[in-house]
């Protein structure tokens, strides 16, 4: 047969989501990719420029789907820093505890998604199961299950509730068994392992070289880390180490997750711990009115505004599930930011995707894919 | 300092007969634990917000199902005391996906009709703002989640049916935020203000009255200014800063402010 | 006469209403008394019951592996139609009759419609050839084995058709991979069936399965050829792990991914009657079709339909294996797919041929008995 075009998407079981990827093939070799974004533009970062602070929040759950914690994270350190305010201490290790439940909640959706990716539908039940444990303890303390609008510019909305850190700690310990069981599902299977070993190889030189992080670059055999290269939030103060692995293959990403997943259970028990002892304030008081809850007209303000508060730039990064996000908030004065700018991980990633799939097969497309962790609200924005 | 997984997760080099014993004795573990009780919600029969079948699940299925306040704080349609809603805007001002339309309800006096907030759920996010924005606390948030319907009008939720949600006495979203401490009052430029009692009239607390003040005479050469001669005092202890009386000052004389 | 197989029940029901007839009319009731005429009326009620049966039967595996696989995944499985969700396949199918079957444009029409149709029913013909119970078919057919292999293998050929002539770069890739590896597994397969026919010494079914009785030898030699037998029939039958002609993630639907309505139901229910036929040969060639062993009290096969009741049980439960392969394992890769049917399972099953015609030369062991073909 000679070579032909296939698009697999927009709408295809691979993508996850909407893109599409067209794979030039021969019998079933691949010759050549060209993936095309764009599907899913809502121009989040356009109609941020119109929004309070605050208000920006609600578009960062949805910028992410599975890690909208993460990216209320990124965003409000950002924010936070373009105007000047520092949240209270207790505040910063909450935000820090939800983003590690969120990488938790983020890469157990990417373990059952990938896995059945590769036709095994079970532990895309049991991960469901599993990360529907974390979303009722994100409910439990902001009220959403994946749009959580949690985290305010100086703080987070407000205080865990009674108690949540024994459901916290109960949930801790439902889960740890639950990823062995993962592991003898996947890693014990040797059809798995064939499936996957030695699969979408990326050099660590060629990850640094076209932008790709996150357990993509740490399975090349890379240490990088922003949690411990750059610490934010409280992230200096607790005690983790970063999942490597060398080969850089489809089983070497899988390694390196689930490896994460257990460093984030560390890290969640110590946070909880630090949370216990140290009662105080959520967030930070002497915050401008325009940022407090209520956004009443603000009359000759808006001029006043522009006048008097402090201008300034805020840059974040953090270590997001998929990979390092991003983000630029530019604070011209006046309530709304007036840029903002995010670098996405995931497009990175999934760019750079004719270096790994090319020479591969069309019935590696899914596990590599898949072993990408595709979130395309993030790529398209 | 990293842990390299590599080392203790390929410890096994690749099997070439395809040894599969474990994922079935685990896919095997989980049928015999399934067939006692599969962890699914039966969803329409059972639901997670009775409290007596969440404790019964967590009991049964030995696994920790929501315990406590997890379903009460969940942010689902808003429900809306008519009878304390002071009309005071906030809750549309603050809401981000523009939403929310103050309408109309029977009840008011008729030259200052009674406004209360319409919900358009096709476009709500559900993010809290409004019901973290009520002064009064009669909008707030409920456990309701089932919204779906036929028709697209049907989203749109008038504040009767709101009150309707309101009286059914559904779980509460219990998180009230505590109004900041030492919040800006709202401030009046004396010179610009002409005295036209538009403040007082649509002030939703009525704690805005108008004071007489000592009429000015012009000065020579000046036309008489064309003024009421009085002047509004804000009462700042049940001012809910809603800023009404700023939209409608046509003089931009009141702004927001400190005293000191 | 005592009613104690299917065949005994049909040939009831031709009798009883041949009579009633003659009742009715009397003129009619000696013609209607002819032998041969009540011979030819049981076999007509018999096809229909065995029809109706197989379809019935095959919904049914349908509903168990959907509420078996529920348990695997830690979920139920359809429950509201009916009690337990019995009837929601019936309801499915329902829907599926309902719904408009479309042809894309530049489909070709006849490879398109008659691609389906034909593999549903060669797939029924199957049920014309398996025995399940003693008496089944009167006058036992001689190579009735090598017919339901016959049959079993005429699938890629439709899949392919039909895969060619809806015109999508999908199917035909899935048309092309079923065809590879039926192709590929049938050789296993039959050589499996080869030591089973060196045991047994016959082709066909019903004598093979009278022979089981001898437990011990049944089992030690054809253990191996059982397992290669599973193996191949897993990929001929497309299930997990070797659904790769349908593999979801990367070929939407494979080779039916064009089809929908009722034609997507040809093709969902012709898989399961393949299924069925399927776990019911390999009851028949390795698990003692309907017979127990020699040991087992003659209690529990004397009760009237014994032989189906314990065939159909067996087969339930050999399907039931193949729904916990389902639910514990990923799909292998084509090549993988291929390496293992012509470089493990090849070589396997002729270590079987091997195995079995070992035994059949040492013909007797004084404890365990003798292989059946040397006639005990």
């Amino acid at each position: 047969m000679s070579e032909m075009w296939i698009n697999m998407g927009p709408q295809h079981p691979m993508t996850h989501g909407l893109w599409n990827l067209r794979v030039r093939i021969d019998g079933e070799m691949i010759l050549d990719v060209d993936p095309e974004m764009g599907y899913l533009h809502r121009g989040i970062e356009k109609i941020s420029e119109d929004r309070h602070y605050n208000e920006v929040i609600t578009l960062m759950d949805r910028t992410c789907y599975v890690a909208g914690m993460a990216w209320e994270h990124l965003y409000i350190q950002a924010a936070e820093k373009a105007l000047g305010i520092t949240a209270p201490e207790r505040a910063e290790w909450i935000r820090m505890m939800s983003e590690e439940f969120q990488r938790l909640a983020s890469h157990i959706m990417w373990y059952a998604a990938f896995v059945q990716d590769l036709g095994l539908m079970s532990p895309f039940l049991y991960g469901m199961r599993d990360r529907d444990l974390i979303l009722d303890l994100f409910q439990a303390y902001t009220g959403g299950r994946l749009t959580y609008e949690y985290m305010r510019v100086g703080g987070v909305r407000n205080d865990l509730p009674e108690g949540f850190p024994k459901q916290a700690r109960e949930v801790l310990d439902w889960l740890e068994p639950r990823l062995v069981e993962y592991d003898r599902l996947c890693m014990g299977s040797d059809i798995f392992r064939s499936r996957c070993d030695g699969l979408g190889v990326l050099k660590e030189s060629d990850c640094v070289r076209l932008g790709v992080t996150g357990p993509m670059l740490r399975s090349a055999g890379s240490k990088r880390d922003i949690r411990k290269d750059r610490p934010y939030s409280r992230y200096s103060q607790v005690e983790f180490d970063v999942a490597t692995a060398d080969a850089g293959d489809v089983t070497g990403r899988y390694l390196v997750r689930m490896e994460e997943m257990r460093q984030s259970i560390r890290i969640i028990r110590q946070t909880l711990d630090w949370l216990d002892h140290h009662p105080g304030p959520v967030i930070a008081d002497h915050l401008p009115r325009w940022l407090g809850a209520p956004y009443a007209p603000v009359g000759r303000e808006g001029y006043l505004l522009k006048r008097n508060y402090p201008k300034g730039v805020g840059l974040s990064a953090i270590e997001e599930p998929h990979g390092e996000a991003c983000a630029y908030v530019v604070n011209e004065g006046g309530e709304h930011p007036y840029r903002v700018k995010f670098r996405s991980p995931v497009f990175a990633n999934l760019s750079a995707c004719s270096h790994y799939l090319v020479g591969y097969r069309v019935a590696d497309i899914p596990p590599i894919m898949g072993s990408v962790d595709v979130c395309v609200g993030e790529v398209d924005r | 300092m990293a842990a390299d997984v590599e080392q203790k997760g390929r410890s096994k080099p690749e099997n070439p007969f395809l040894i599969i014993g474990k994922p079935l004795a685990t896919a095997a573990r989980q049928f015999a634990k399934s067939l006692i009780r599969p962890s699914t919600i039966v969803y329409p029969f059972e639901r997670l917000e009775d409290p007596k079948f969440r404790e019964e699940v967590a009991i049964r299925s030995g696994r920790p199902i929501g315990v406590g306040q997890v379903w009460d704080n969940y942010r689902g349609v808003h429900a809306l005391n008519v009878n304390t809603c002071i009309s005071c805007n906030l809750c549309a001002f603050s809401c981000p996906d523009l939403c929310i339309d103050m309408v109309t309800v029977p009840g008011g006096d008729p030259k200052h009709p009674k406004k209360c907030p319409q919900i358009d759920y096709g476009k709500c996010s559900y993010c809290g703002f409004c019901s973290d924005a009520c002064p009064e606390g009669c909008l707030s948030m409920t456990t309701r989640y089932e919204l779906s319907t036929p028709k697209r009008a049907e989203m749109v939720y008038s504040p009767q049916k709101m009150f309707e949600i309101y009286q059914r006495k559904l779980p509460m979203n219990p998180i009230r935020l505590e109004r900041p401490a030492n919040e800006d009052s709202i401030l009046l430029d004396v010179p610009l203000c002409i005295g036209c009692n538009a403040c007082a009239r649509d002030c939703p607390t009525e704690c805005i009255t108008m004071l007489d003040i000592p009429k000015v005479a012009p000065k020579p050469g000046e036309k008489p200014a064309k003024r009421i001669w009085k002047e509004p005092v804000i009462n700042d202890s049940d001012c809910v800063r809603c800023g009404t009386c700023i939209s409608v000052c046509p003089k931009e004389c009141l702004f927001w402010g400190t005293h000191s | 006469m005592a009613i104690t197989t299917l065949w005994d029940v049909a040939y009831f029901m031709a009798t009883a209403l041949l009579g009633l007839v003659g009742r009715i009319i009397p003129p009619l009731a000696a013609p209607l008394g002819n032998v041969d005429l009540i011979w030819g009326l049981a076999a007509l009620v018999f096809g229909a019951i065995l029809l109706a049966a197989s379809m019935i039967n095959t919904i049914m595996l349908i509903w168990f592996e959907r509420k078996m696989l529920g348990r695997f995944m830690d979920r139920r499985g359809a429950m509201h139609v009916g009690y337990a969700g019995l009837l929601q396949n019936f309801a499915d199918g329902l829907k599926l009759f309902r719904k408009n079957t479309f042809k894309p444009r530049d489909a070709d029409g006849l490879g398109f419609y008659a691609g389906p149709t034909a593999y549903l029913v060669t797939s029924l013909l199957m049920f014309g050839v398996l025995p399940v119970s003693t008496g089944w078919s009167d006058g036992s057919l001689p190579l009735s084995m090598l017919l339901a292999l016959v049959i079993f293998s005429f699938a890629p050929l439709f899949i392919f058709i039909s895969a060619w002539s809806s015109n999508n770069k999908y199917s035909l890739i899935g048309g092309m991979r079923s065809a590879a590896q039926m192709i590929a597994y049938e050789v296993p397969i039959l050589l499996a069936v080869v030591a089973v026919v060196v045991v047994s010494g016959s082709f066909d079914l019903n004598t093979i399965v009278n022979e089981q009785r001898n437990f011990w030898f049944w089992t030690l030699p054809l253990t191996l050829a059982m397992i290669v037998f599973v193996t191949g029939m897993l990929a001929e039958m497309e299930r997990i792990p070797f659904d790769l002609p349908e593999a979801e993630a990367e070929l939407v639907e494979g080779w039916n991914t064009e089809y929908g309505g009722m034609l997507f139901a040809y093709f969902m229910l012709a898989d399961y009657v393949r299924a069925l036929a399927g776990s019911i040969l390999i009851v028949l060639l390795f698990l003692g079709g309907w017979t127990l062993p020699s040991y087992v009290p003659a209690a529990l096969t004397s009760f009237p339909l014994a032989g189906i009741f314990w065939l159909m049980l067996k087969t339930y439960l050999v399907f039931g294996v193949f729904v916990w392969i389902r639910a514990a394992l990923p799909r292998v890769r084509t090549d993988q797919l291929l390496r293992i049917g012509w470089m493990r399972l090849i070589p396997l099953s002729l270590a079987s041929v091997v195995i079995a015609a070992a035994f059949v030369l040492v013909k007797c062991v004084p404890v365990l008995g003798c292989v059946p073909s040397m006639g005990g």
